[in-house]
């Protein structure tokens, strides 16, 4: 005879097991996709200035301009929540002290998605990409721009997938 | 209220609460068992911390469950998220290596430090007096992430009655529950 009780623990149980199998099973899979991330940069300006910073004491601070090209596709796949890119600069002091720092970093995650109105690109004008930005002030007026837009591109026809 | 499960322990006798109170105190010393266990192979001393802040969000939420490794001679990099208790601080911060400075011959003596990834300031804050964050306050770095699942332990937190009644509910359905 099975009162309530077990009945509620037996389902529960089984639930919570099919559930971490289920987990476990989707940690897994994430080896089974090839990895193949590429990227180039290169340092535009090193710059060295003196001065004092936020709640930092007085003294040397460097500067660098750098260009960043990057492919990333390859690591998103499902189990991918985010990746986490960052610059780091490595170098050894003068009293032989090995340094490594961040510089910069992003947090490249699908944030947005791009679809049409009427669920279909096909007939659709050229699209345009700008790059426009937003100054938000410690105090009164929000102003904003644009710096750069991209030539027209056409919307090729649907692929399938793979 | 509960005469029917006293009656219960009476019909049962003597013998039969000592056995099953035994059997309960053996499933809470293994679990500290393996959780000693765990916390010498991963050389750290909580090998499991729930994330108790949002400054790492978005990768990690308040209840993430994190799963962590302190191997003795490997040496932390940027990018590491890792977990260190500064002394005179009461809870653990998970938050990530920016900078790290190998100032002694080994390459685990090293100066370190952290920031959160939602916060817009490094942790030096946070350091109570520490100019850098040496490898002693380290408790481990993250290598597994399970969402959610410690949630749990911030309720109980929150609501101490939870707590009372969730070890109350299962001590008293450990005594009561009959083999079958």
């Amino acid at each position: 005879m099975h009162s309530l009780y077990q009945r509620a623990n037996g389902l529960t149980g089984l639930l919570s097991s099919c559930l971490i199998g289920l987990l476990a099973l989707v940690a897994l899979t994430s080896f089974l996709f090839p990895a193949h991330p590429k990227g180039d940069v290169n340092i535009k300006t090193l710059k060295v200035r003196w001065g004092q910073i936020d709640r930092h004491p007085a003294q040397e601070w460097a500067f660098v301009q750098f260009d960043l090209q990057t492919d990333l596709e390859s690591l998103f796949h499902w189990n991918t929540k985010q990746l986490f890119v960052y610059l780091v600069a490595e170098y050894t002091g003068s009293k032989g002290v090995a340094n490594e720092v961040v510089l910069w970093d992003r947090i490249a995650k699908i944030k947005y998605v791009f679809r049409d109105f009427n669920k279909t690109f096909r007939n659709a004008s050229a699209v345009e990409l700008s790059v426009r930005y937003n100054v938000m002030p410690y105090v009164g007026v929000l102003t904003s721009g644009e710096v750069g837009r991209t030539s027209k591109e056409r919307f090729p026809a649907l692929q399938t997938q793979g | 209220m509960f005469s029917d499960e006293i009656r219960t322990i009476q019909k049962l006798g003597v013998r039969y609460v000592v056995l099953q109170v035994l059997n309960f105190t053996q499933v809470i010393i293994s679990g500290l068992m393996i959780w000693k266990a765990l916390g010498i192979v991963t050389n750290t001393e909580s090998p499991i911390v729930v994330v108790l802040s949002g400054s790492m969000e978005p990768a990690f939420y308040r209840g993430d469950l994190l799963f962590l490794m302190n191997p003795r001679n490997t040496p932390y990099v940027v990018g590491d998220i890792t977990v260190y208790k500064v002394p005179g601080a009461d809870i653990p911060i998970v938050h990530r290596v920016i900078e790290t400075h190998t100032v002694g011959p080994l390459p685990t003596d090293q100066s370190l430090l952290t920031k959160g990834d939602n916060n817009r300031l490094d942790d030096l804050e946070l350091y109570k007096g520490l100019r850098w964050l040496q490898r002693k306050n380290i408790i481990g770095k993250v290598h597994g992430f399970l969402p959610y699942v410690g949630y749990v332990t911030i309720a109980m937190n929150d609501f101490p009655q939870l707590k009372y009644a969730l070890l109350g509910f299962l001590g008293l359905m450990a005594l009561i529950q009959r083999e079958s």
